[in-house]
């Protein structure tokens, strides 16, 4: 019962996801008005989309790479794609955010298949092992992470989960997008989403434990 | 939804939405049952949980601030071009990669070029076109091309070269032939 109850002390938080999706109601209409703008060649406007969006591509893709610098190229890379591709956005298929969250992954799987060389050298260099790391591992088992310590041992964390499963928490647990935004943008039924969630979470919390990080 | 009624494979559905706190009261006491009698899947969840805990703890990533500037910068301008005002949405949209400011200045270059080093040619008279006049500046006209042809050809040193040499040997000739065989010729029989 012990075990129900740690469950429950998370999952409080109901209305909240309700509210969530209200609040992402007029984000909506204003990203619509945005895309509207910038088609007719109002320079403001497609400022305003970059200077709204830039945060939550460059989080995306900084999570999935574990890299500032490839997540600041590959920012770039989906802005020029957005910029070229915006009169192919339509808005009753779907919000502009499942649009760029869906582009975005798409230059990821892209990213991650390229690198997929400099990743088997990384693999190897990570089984070798390292003082340091046993060091940092006595420091974090002292008390919870939080804050910027917890995101730097997260971006650690997420890089050992299987892409499918890391994409998926990465959009639910950081993003905070919706199931059926993110059966929209894995192009998945919703039921995957939750299955690969509750692995991907789970996963998570046994890399954590192992790095010795209190959760 | 009975406890008994809810098998494992269930719970992976109903799990996120339960960890997420969105699911329906009766739902929750449905799986709540089922967690407190199968080991496996409170393990499950209580890992989930755990990995949402600690997902909520983390600091949210923020994107450089001339990152935006970077990406601003690198985007041509929305603003429709001065090809496109002028001519039209379609007709300028042919005609955009033709008049792109590069091309049509290094055409304009070579137009101005051109007009700069033209000869000056005088203008053509009916007189001009007599035959025998056609025919007279066309024959000294090709007389001069094969003077000049011919004038390019023996000055060139690879050919004065060979018909100085082949002037010795014609020299040379009829000398050898009063001589007698040269020693330098292979001998035929040692009999």
């Amino acid at each position: 019962m012990a075990a129900i109850a740690t469950v429950a002390q998370v999952t409080t938080p109901g209305p909240a996801a309700a509210w969530a999706s209200e609040r992402r109601r007029p984000v909506l209409d204003q990203d619509i008005q945005l895309i509207e703008r910038c088609l007719g060649g109002e320079e403001a406007a497609w400022e305003d989309l970059v200077k709204i969006h830039t945060r939550r591509v460059y989080a995306i893709c900084c999570r999935f790479t574990s890299s500032d610098q490839e997540a600041q190229d590959l920012t770039q890379d989906v802005f020029l794609r957005v910029f070229r591709s915006l009169k192919s956005f339509r808005a009753g298929e779907g919000s502009f955010t499942v649009w760029l969250a869906r582009l975005t992954r798409n230059l990821l799987i892209d990213h991650y298949r390229r690198s997929k060389l400099e990743r088997a050298t990384d693999s190897i260099e990570e089984q070798l092992p390292m003082i340091e790391d046993t060091r940092a591992m006595s420091a974090r088992a002292d008390g919870m992470l939080a804050g910027r310590e917890a995101s730097e041992v997260l971006q650690g964390a997420l890089r050992k989960l299987s892409p499918e499963l890391r994409e998926t928490v990465i959009l639910r647990d950081l993003e905070e997008l919706e199931y059926r935004e993110i059966a929209q943008v894995l192009n998945v039924p919703e039921g995957t989403v939750k299955s690969r969630l509750n692995r991907g979470r789970a996963e998570l919390a046994r890399i954590l434990r192992k790095q010795k990080v209190a959760i | 939804m009975t406890p008994e009624s809810l098998y494992c494979s269930d719970v992976e559905i109903l799990l996120a939405e339960y960890v997420d706190g969105t699911l329906t009261s009766e739902a929750k006491q449905a799986l709540e049952s089922h967690l407190s009698s199968c080991a496996e899947c409170r393990e499950l969840a209580e890992d989930a949980a755990a990995a949402v805990a600690f997902l909520s703890r983390t600091a949210a990533l923020e994107a450089p601030p001339e990152l935006v500037t970077r990406i601003l910068f690198q985007v041509p301008s929305v603003k429709p071009s001065l090809t496109r005002r002028l001519f039209g949405r379609i007709l300028g949209e042919w005609l955009e990669p033709v008049l792109q400011p590069r091309l049509v200045m290094g055409m304009g270059a070579a137009a101005l070029s051109f007009f700069m080093l033209q000869p000056q040619v005088r203008q053509l008279t009916p007189s001009d076109l007599d035959p025998v006049k056609v025919w007279t500046f066309a024959e000294n006209r090709v007389n001069r091309v094969w003077e000049r042809g011919v004038k390019s050809y023996e000055n060139i040193r690879l050919v004065y070269e060979i018909q100085t040499r082949l002037n010795e040997w014609q020299q040379e000739a009829p000398e050898a032939q009063s001589q007698g065989p040269s020693v330098e010729a292979p001998q035929q029989d040692f009999k």
